[in-house]
C-alpha cells in the first residue's frame, strides 16, 4: 500500500537526507559498546573510530566512569586491589594488543596505598582490522572484563561487552566525547625517559637517582615513583624529593620484596605549571653507591680479576693487531740481547700500558666530573682524534718502511743510552697499544666498565689498571720467562723484511681510520685529513733525508718544521669541524633509525623490536652487521617474526643513544637488545651469530 | 666475557645484599623481618580468651588477616581457606585469624558474630583474634585481607605475604595460582627453609582505625 503512494523523486531525496541525519548520532554511538552500570561505575568498550577501514590499526579501550571517590587500578595496584583484566572473543584476522597502561595516581588510605585512577579512565589497546574485511560488513568484537572498584571497600565487578564497528572504505572518527576520553587517558600515557636512572639500596631505604638535562627546581614541582611490580618500594611511604641542577633524587622506604637488580617503573613529575607527566624509567643498580656503603674486598677483587681477564683477551682483538705487530718486532729485536734487557723491556712496556690506562681513567673521571655524558670509546668520536691517529699510523708505517729512523742520532751514543732508548721505546709501545685498543675494550668489558665508571675513583682506577696488566701480560711473560724469549728466532736480515712487512698493518689501520673519519665529518674532514697525510709523508721523507746526509744542510730540517707547522694548522681547522651524520649507505635498507619515542610506541603497539646500536668506529659492530644481521637467514627470521629492526648510530655521540645504553648500564658498543612483544628486553652478546639472533626471536 | 661481567655484577650485588641483610638486625624496622623473632602480641579471641604469641612456643603459628565482607577473603573462604585450616589442624599448626577492622568499618565483628561466621563457613581456625585497635595488625604491618604470616616453633618469622600468586577476586584463579602460603606452611612444618619467604600480599586494604 505504502509503495503505491505517489512519492515524487524530490520527496525521496528529502526522506533519504532526513534518514541520514537521524542515523548519524546512532552511528557515532556505535563507537561504544553496551554500558555495564553499577552505583559505582559505568563501564564500556569504546573505539576511536565509529567506522573502520580494511587493514586499519586503531585503538579501542575499556572505559570506566567512576562515582566520586571510587578508584580502579594500575597494573601494579599498590597494596590492595587488582588491575582490570579483559579477554576478547574476536573474528579471525582481528588482533587486539595488550593494555597500554596510563600513568596512575597514588591514593593513601590509612597505612595502605593504592595505585590507580579516579573519575574517568580509558585503558587503551591496539586493534587491527583484517586486510580482507569488506566494506559494508561489520566487525563485531566480544569482550569479557573484570575489575575491582574501591573506595574504602572493594567491589569486584565484571561485564560482557559487544562492540560493533561497521567496515567502510574509509574510517570515520568517533564522537568528540569518546575521542576526548581517549585524549584524557593519552595525557597519562608514559613517555620514554630521556634521563639516566639508577637505584641504590640501603638497609631500609631505597634511593632513586635520575639525572639529565631539564631537571631543575623550576621544572619539577613534585615527583613520585611507581614501580611496575610489587615489593620494590613501600607503596605508602613518603618519597622525599631533592632536586639539584640536573639531578633528582627520591628517597623512600625499601619494599618487602626488594631484590637487587634492574627494575622498571614510572616516574610521575608535576612540572612548574602543575602539569603531571609520566616517564618510563629503567632503573639500574648504582654499583657505586653499594660499594661505598659496604666496602667489601671480595666483589672488588672479582671486578679486578675480570678486568684483568678482559685486558688479556684484548691481545686477540682485531684492533690490537697492529700493536701486536709492533710487539713482535720489538721482541724479535731483543732476542739477541741479555735477559735483563728483555725483562726490563717487558716491565717498561707494562708501565707504558698502565700509564695509558691511568691517563685514560683520569681523563674519563675528569670529563665525567665535568658532567658530560661520555661513553667509553668516546675519543674515537672526535674527528680530530681520529685524524691524528690516522697521521700517527702513517708516520709509524713510514718509519717501519724505513723512510726515516726514530732516535737514529742516539744510536751511537753508547750502550747505556741505547738501553734507555729501548726502554723508552717499550714504554711508548705500551702507550700506543692502549690507544689503539680502546674501541675494543668496550664490548668486552661493557658491564664492568659501566659499573666502574659510576664507582668511586679508586675503583675505576683499579679496574683500569687491571685491564692494563691483562693487556701487558703476554709481553711481560716473555721477559719473566727467558726460556720463552730464548726460543725466539735469532736476529738477522729477516728482521728488516719483517719490519717492512709490519708497515702494512699500519697503513691498513690508517686507511680504516680515514674511512671512519669520512663517516664522521664527511668530505670536508676527509680533505683536511688527506692534506695532513701528504704533509706527514713529506715530513717523514725530509727527516729521513736529513738523517741520511753526511753533510747536514739547513733546508730539509727547515722544510720539515714547516710541514709540522702545517699539520698543527690542520688540527686547528679540524677541531672546529662539526661532525656530520653517518653516511646513509651504512644504514641497511629496512632498518629504522633509533628513537626512544618510536620504540615506546612500537612496544605499546605490542610489536617485537630489535635494537642495534652501532658506530662507524666500532669494528666489531660492523663485523656483526656484515656476517650476521644482514645475512639472509636473520633477515628472513626478522620478517617471519614481524620484528621491527631499529638501528642507532653512535658515531657522533648521540645523547639519546648514550642514555639508552646507560639504561642498560653500558658505556660502549656493540650493543644489541631484543624486545619481545609485551615482554622485558633481552640483551644479546656483543659477538653475534645467526643462531643467537634467530633463537632470540623465537621467544 | 659478557656472561662473566654480568655474573660478577650479579655476584657483587648479591653479596652486597647479604651484607646489608646481615647488618639489618640492629635497627628496629616498621615491618617484621623474615628470619627474626616475630613481634610479640597479646589479644582477646572471639570467646573472650586471651592469647599471647609466647603461649604457642613449640608450635608453628599461622596468622591470617581477615574481613568477611572483602571479596578477596570471600573467594578464599569459598574454596581454599577452610581446607588449609584443616590441613594445619592435622599438622598441629596453630591458626589464628585476626580481624583488625575498626568499629564501624567493613569486617568489624563482635565475638558472637565471629563464631557464627566460623560455623557458617566451615572454617577451622584455632582462634579468631579481635584487634579493633589495629595493634597486632600494625605490629605485623598487615596491609591486606588476606595477608598471611607463618611463624616457626621457635617464634621466628618464616613467611609473610600473599595466600597465592594470582592477585584477583576470581574464584577460578585459585587453581591456576601457585599456592605460596601453603607451600611455605608445609616447609615450616617440615623444618625446611621457605624458598619464597616474602611475597606480594593482595586483597582489600585492612580497615584500620583512622
Amino acid at each position: 500500500m505504502l509503495l503505491s503512494l505517489p512519492i515524487t523523486r524530490a520527496c525521496w531525496r528529502d526522506l533519504l537526507a532526513a534518514l541520514l541525519i537521524a542515523l548519524t548520532p546512532a552511528l557515532a554511538l556505535a563507537a561504544q559498546s553496551n554500558v555495564q552500570q553499577s552505583p559505582r561505575a559505568m563501564v564500556s568498550l569504546v573505539s576511536e573510530y565509529a567506522a573502520v577501514s580494511p587493514g586499519q590499526t586503531l585503538r579501542i579501550g575499556l572505559r570506566q566512569r567512576l562515582a566520586p571517590h571510587w578508584h580502579t587500578y594500575w597494573k601494579n595496584p599498590g597494596d590492595a586491589g587488582s588491575p582490570p583484566s579483559i579477554s576478547f572473543d574476536r573474528a579471525p584476522g582481528v588482533t587486539v594488543g595488550d593494555i597500554a597502561w596510563p600513568g596512575p595516581d597514588r591514593f593513601i588510605i590509612g597505612p595502605v596505598a593504592s595505585y590507580g585512577y579516579e573519575n574517568e579512565i580509558v585503558f587503551p589497546m591496539t586493534l587491527t582490522v583484517p586486510q580482507d574485511a569488506r566494506p559494508g560488513t561489520e566487525l563485531a568484537l566480544g569482550a569479557k572484563a573484570d575489575w575491582v572498584v574501591c573506595e574504602k571497600e572493594c567491589i569486584p565487578e565484571e561485564g560482557t561487552f559487544r562492540l560493533v564497528l561497521p567496515v567502510e572504505a574509509s574510517a570515520r572518527p568517533a564522537s568528540d566525547e569518546i575521542r576526548a576520553a581517549f585524549r584524557t587517558a593519552d595525557a597519562r600515557q608514559p613517555q620514554a625517559s630521556p634521563w639516566k636512572a639508577s637505584v641504590s639500596a640501603r638497609e631500609t631505604t631505597l634511593q632513586l637517582r635520575v639525572e639529565g638535562e631539564g631537571i631543575s627546581q623550576a621544572s619539577v614541582q613534585s615527583a613520585l615513583y611507581f614501580p611496575d611490580s610489587w615489593g620494590i618500594v613501600d607503596h605508602v611511604a613518603d618519597q622525599a624529593l631533592k632536586i639539584e641542577q640536573g639531578v633528582l633524587t627520591l628517597t623512600t622506604t625499601r619494599g618487602q620484596g626488594y631484590t637487587p637488580g634492574p627494575s622498571a617503573g614510572l616516574l610521575a613529575i608535576t612540572d612548574g605549571g602543575g602539569q603531571k607527566r609520566w616517564f618510563a624509567l629503567e632503573l639500574t643498580p648504582a654499583a657505586a653507591a653499594t660499594i661505598t656503603e659496604a666496602p667489601s674486598t671480595l666483589p672488588l677483587w672479582q671486578m679486578a680479576l675480570f678486568a684483568f681477564l678482559g685486558g688479556l683477551i684484548l691481545n686477540l682483538m682485531p684492533c690490537v693487531f697492529p700493536v701486536l705487530a709492533i710487539k713482535a718486532t720489538a721482541v724479535a729485536g731483543m732476542s739477541g740481547g741479555d735477559r735483563r734487557a728483555v725483562r726490563l723491556s717487558g716491565v717498561f712496556y707494562t708501565l707504558g700500558v698502565l700509564a695509558a690506562f691511568m691517563a685514560l681513567a683520569l681523563a674519563l673521571l675528569a670529563v665525567r666530573a665535568g658532567g658530560s655524558a661520555v661513553g667509553w670509546g668516546f675519543q674515537f668520536q672526535s674527528p680530530l682524534f681520529v685524524a691524528a691517529m690516522c697521521w700517527l699510523m702513517l708516520a709509524i708505517g713510514l718509519n717501519l718502511s724505513g723512510v726515516f729512523e726514530i732516535g737514529g742520532a742516539l744510536s751511537g751514543a753508547g750502550q747505556d743510552l741505547a738501553q734507555k732508548k729501548g726502554h723508552a721505546g717499550s714504554f711508548f709501545t705500551g702507550l700506543l697499544a692502549v690507544v689503539v685498543a680502546t674501541p675494543c675494550t668496550a664490548p668486552f668489558m661493557g658491564a664492568a666498565i659501566g659499573s666502574a665508571l659510576v664507582a668511586p675513583a679508586y675503583v675505576s682506577l683499579l679496574v683500569f689498571a687491571m685491564m692494563g696488566l691483562g693487556l701487558a701480560l703476554p709481553f711481560l711473560l716473555l721477559g719473566i720467562f727467558p726460556a720463552v724469549a730464548r726460543r725466539l728466532p735469532r736476529p738477522g736480515a729477516w728482521m728488516v723484511t719483517l719490519r717492512q712487512a709490519m708497515a702494512f698493518p699500519m697503513y691498513a689501520t690508517a686507511a680504516w681510520l680515514l674511512w671512519v673519519l669520512a663517516q664522521q665529518s664527511g668530505e670536508a674532514g676527509l680533505r683536511l685529513a688527506l692534506a695532513g697525510l701528504v704533509l706527514v709523508g713529506l715530513v717523514g721523507w725530509l727527516v729521513g733525508l736529513h738523517q741520511q746526509r753526511a753533510k747536514k744542510s739547513w733546508w730539509p730540517r727547515g722544510a720539515a718544521l714547516a710541514g709540522v707547522a702545517g699539520i698543527v694548522g690542520l688540527t686547528v681547522v679540524l677541531h672546529g669541524a662539526e661532525p656530520v651524520a653517518a653516511a646513509a649507505s651504512t644504514q641497511s635498507a629496512q632498518a629504522e633509525p633509533y628513537s626512544a619515542e618510536r620504540l615506546a610506541l612500537l612496544r605499546a603497539e605490542g610489536k617485537p623490536v630489535f635494537v642495534n646500536m652501532t658506530a662507524a668506529w666500532c669494528i666489531t659492530c660492523l663485523v656483526n652487521e656484515r656476517t650476521t644481521l644482514s645475512s639472509a637467514a636473520v633477515q628472513q627470521a626478522m620478517q617471519d617474526s614481524g620484528v621491527i629492526y631499529m638501528k642507532g648510530d653512535w658515531t657522533k655521540r648521540d645523547p639519546a643513544i648514550t642514555a639508552f645504553l646507560q639504561s642498560f648500564g653500558r658505556d660502549g658498543l656493540p650493543f644489541y637488545a631484543y624486545y619481545p612483544a609485551g615482554k622485558e628486553p633481552v640483551v644479546l652478546p656483543p659477538v653475534l651469530t645467526q643462531a643467537i639472533v634467530t633463537d632470540a626471536f623465537k621467544q | 666475557m659478557q656472561a662473566f661481567s654480568r655474573r660478577i655484577m650479579l655476584r657483587t650485588t648479591v653479596s652486597m645484599a647479604a651484607l646489608l641483610l646481615g647488618a639489618a638486625s640492629a635497627p628496629a624496622l616498621a615491618a617484621p623481618v623474615i628470619g627474626q623473632p616475630a613481634p610479640a602480641f597479646t589479644a582477646v579471641d572471639s570467646k573472650g580468651k586471651q592469647h599471647s604469641l609466647a603461649d604457642f612456643k613449640g608450635k608453628v603459628v599461622v596468622l591470617e588477616w581477615t574481613n568477611h565482607d572483602c571479596p578477596y577473603v570471600k573467594k578464599h573462604y569459598q574454596a581454599n581457606i577452610p581446607a588449609l585450616q584443616k590441613q594445619a589442624q592435622d599438622a598441629g599448626v596453630v591458626w589464628l585469624s585476626v580481624i583488625s577492622s575498626a568499629p564501624g568499618e567493613q569486617g568489624h565483628v563482635d565475638g558472637k558474630k565471629a563464631d557464627e561466621l566460623t560455623a557458617s563457613r566451615n572454617a577451622a581456625p584455632t582462634a579468631v583474634l579481635l584487634d579493633p585497635q589495629g595493634t597486632v595488625g600494625k605490629a605485623y604491618d598487615a596491609r591486606t585481607t588476606p595477608h598471611m604470616y607463618v611463624i616457626d616453633a621457635k617464634g621466628v618469622l618464616r613467611y609473610a605475604g600473599g595466600i597465592d600468586s594470582i592477585a584477583s577476586a576470581k574464584l577460578e584463579d585459585i587453581e591456576k595460582a601457585s599456592p605460596l602460603f601453603k607451600t611455605a606452611m608445609q616447609a615450616v612444618v617440615k623444618g625446611e627453609t621457605v624458598a619464597q619467604a616474602t611475597t606480594r600480599p593482595y586483597g582489600c586494604n585492612v580497615k584500620y582505625k583512622s
